[in-house]
């Protein structure tokens, strides 16, 4: 059915495009003096059909589903419904949906196979509807930009106004769904802070959300202290950044300011293909490599290390966002203009003393961007660390020991069969939430101080 | 007619500073410059006057050796500052630079206060040994640009808060600051008023009495009131040399006098 009205609406484009291109030809073969070209005139009919058609094939998509089932739960025998929740309630509405599927479990009851007969039907009605309506509107359409094709007529500033708006559509796809985003976390959010203090989960130190199977078991309420976990992301964050800032920045500048064509063309690439390579292999590394050798390391040393330290995950992570940083360095010391950097060799400045004095400064605002954008990636990094860092959520800063992070966390939670109406889920939302308050602070700040330095200097 | 400050048989009796023999200048397979023989008197104002793209930029360039720092550069034949061959592998190209200052057409100050600007060259030499010679040798190079009495009492203020012509000043004054021994301008005030024009003449004017001035201008006015001497470029070519004054009223080649009298641009 679906298909069939997106085959209308196709057709009607090609007709509306091919008829008024014809009718625009037609009058200029006969002498009249045309405002637009020919091919406006058929792109505003093939436009003006095409857009509001589209729109409602995906609305009617949209809310079809939607309306039909309120339609059968309304139908259903009165009494059937009551003192029930919503999961149960929705169990029934699975189970006539299959039964309309043709998919029938046991024995159902009379009035769930009625219900189901209903659903198809109901479906069927609004297919055929889907498709008269499409084809109404569509010529309609057709009909009205058929009959303004005339000398006068602006296609070209209308065809303009038409790709104008859609392009301010697609603009504010971006919003709507970052809205829709924060939306989804907040409602769940707000149940969580009905079941677990705020305060508690903000300042409290314990986190163990595990949830008792029996009322009488030790240690029967879960914990949910968010310090921790958040300890753990900070640690190993930092470790990251201490990785990656010297390392990203140095090479940039190894590369801006000293690097011959040759090395860059080498090397360019090479740190393009680190950019690349998938977090899931960055853990793999992480496991194989690095925190093997840490261990032996301090083995030697004679320091404890735990099997999952925080410095593995975290340096491996900041290997990651080592061409973050140095792609975001390498443009703030080219968007310095060249003017400084031969004022300062004219003094007698070696190239040195001339990154370090003069072009360093004035590129910091950009740097300091990459770097805070590369710390809001460091915070919300998940697959390393939930492969390299532990799950354990431990008070402490020292990057020897095994710490948790925000993601593993969320992750731990969500993963196998869960409730959605116990504080243990609903936590991960409440922690979802937190990170994404942080980098977006980190995001607002980032791009504030770029955008107030950035053209100070020119 | 033209303001020229010192008789012509002083210039005539002017040391030589710079020495200038078969300069060759390619910029990957464009001959740039082509085999230019010039003497640059000391305590002298020279221009270098020419059309657009004939080459007295890139020569400039050839005397402190900033076309180093193009990639795809050479510079070839024999450039020699007090009989010293500037190419010579014992010559230190930043220890050249400090000696040979320069300033750019576009006033370029670093984004760091009036006072960093000029204490810059002399902190990375090692020029003075504390904070009080520092401050001597800052105020001294601003007073010989001019600028003393307009930022005296906002040294730590961004350098490149200042308006145009003082910016320009700024960077004299930094040129200035490494007590170089020639100072070379590419035409110093083609982004400024007039009136910041005519300070910087009258600027360039007394730093002759310390320095070997030289300075490419596409004003032939410009040439006229300040040097003494003119070279004339054209296609990369040095075409006439000689006494300003020579050049403006009687200049011996065609193309000089077709260029001065507006015919050919």
């Amino acid at each position: 059915m679906t298909l069939i009205a997106f085959l209308i609406l196709f057709v009607a484009v090609v007709i509306g495009y091919v008829l008024n291109l014809r009718a625009a030809r037609a009058l200029r073969a006969g002498g009249t003096a045309m405002h637009s070209l020919d091919g406006f005139h058929g792109g505003y009919a093939a436009l003006s059909v095409l857009i509001p058609t589209f729109f409602l094939v995906v609305l009617w998509l949209l809310f079809q589903g939607t309306v039909i089932e309120m339609l059968v739960k309304a139908g259903l025998p009165s009494g059937q419904l009551d003192g029930l929740g919503t999961g149960e309630i929705q169990l029934i509405m699975a189970e006539i949906r299959s039964i309309a599927g043709g998919r029938i479990f046991g024995e159902p009851e009379q009035w769930k196979l009625d219900a189901a007969e209903r659903l198809v039907s109901l479906r069927a009605i609004s297919g055929m509807l889907l498709i008269a309506t499409t084809a109404a509107l569509a010529a309609l359409l057709l009909y009205r930009a058929h009959r303004r094709v005339s000398a006068d007529f602006r296609a070209r500033q209308g065809t303009e106004g038409m790709v104008h708006g859609l392009m301010v559509a697609c603009a504010t796809v971006a919003i709507f769904v970052t809205i829709g985003i924060v939306a989804s976390l907040l409602f769940e959010t707000i149940r969580f802070f009905k079941m677990v203090p705020f305060w508690e989960f903000v300042l409290g130190t314990s986190w163990e959300p595990q949830i008792p199977l029996r009322e009488d078991q030790i240690a029967a309420e879960g914990a949910f202290g968010m310090l921790p976990v958040f300890l753990g992301t900070l640690v190993i964050a930092t470790v990251a950044m201490l990785v990656a800032t010297p390392i990203g920045l140095l090479s940039a500048i190894y590369l801006h300011e000293f690097a011959s064509h040759r090395v860059r063309s080498v090397v360019k690439p090479v740190l393009e293909i680190l950019a690349g390579v998938p977090t899931v292999v960055y853990g793999f590394f992480a496991i194989l490599v690095i925190a093997p050798a840490i261990r032996s390391f301090g083995g030697e040393l004679g320091l404890p290390i735990a099997p999952n330290t925080a410095l593995a995950a975290g340096s491996v992570m900041g290997i990651m966002l080592i061409p973050f940083i140095s792609s975001f360095a390498d443009d703030a010391l080219g968007a310095v203009p060249r003017s400084l950097r031969d004022g300062s060799l004219a003094v007698g400045a070696t190239p040195a003393e001339t990154v370090l004095k003069v072009l360093f400064p004035a590129a910091i605002p950009g740097i300091v961007g990459g770097i805070l954008l590369a710390v809001s990636r460091a915070i919300g990094e998940t697959m390393i660390v939930v492969m390299a860092a532990g799950l354990i959520a431990k008070m402490t800063i020292n990057p020897l020991d095994s710490v948790t992070t925000v993601t593993v966390q969320i992750v731990t939670l969500l993963i196998g069969d869960t409730a959605f109406d116990s504080p243990k889920t609903l936590a991960a939302f409440a922690l979802g939430m937190v990170l994404f308050l942080m980098t977006l602070v980190i995001n607002i700040a980032a791009l504030r101080i770029v955008r107030k330095y950035r053209e100070i200097y020119d | 007619m033209y303001d020229v400050t010192k008789p012509e048989h002083d210039v005539a009796q002017a040391e030589t500073k710079i020495s200038a023999r078969g300069v060759q200048v390619y910029y990957g397979d464009t001959h740039a410059i082509k085999d230019v023989d010039v003497d640059i008197a000391d305590k002298t104002v020279t221009s270098f006057i020419g059309p657009s793209g004939c080459g007295k930029s890139t020569f400039l360039r050839c005397i402190n050796r900033m076309n180093d720092t193009i990639d795809i550069c050479r510079v070839k034949g024999d450039i020699r500052i007090d009989g010293q061959d500037i190419h010579a592998p014992s010559v230190d190209p930043v220890q050249l630079r400090a000696k040979v200052g320069m300033v750019f057409q576009k006033p370029n100050p670093f984004p760091k206060s009036i006072y960093d600007n000029v204490a810059y060259g002399p902190k990375i030499h090692g020029m003075t040994r504390n904070k009080a010679e520092l401050d001597e040798v800052v105020e001294a190079a601003l007073r010989g640009a001019g600028l003393w009495d307009e930022v005296k009492d906002r040294l730590d203020t961004p350098g490149t808060g200042l308006s145009g012509g003082q910016q320009q000043r700024l960077c004299i004054a930094r040129a200035v600051a490494t007590q170089p021994e020639v100072l070379l301008m590419d035409e110093p005030c083609s982004a400024l008023d007039p009136i910041a024009t005519a300070l910087i003449e009258d600027l360039i004017d007394g730093l002759k009495k310390q320095f070997s001035v030289v300075i490419v201008t596409h004003s032939m006015q410009q040439a006229a009131r300040i040097s003494q001497k003119t070279a004339f470029f054209h296609l990369g070519n040095l075409v006439e040399y000689g006494d300003t004054d020579m050049i403006f009223t009687n200049p011996q080649d065609e193309r000089t006098e077709n260029y001065i009298t507006g015919r050919t641009g």
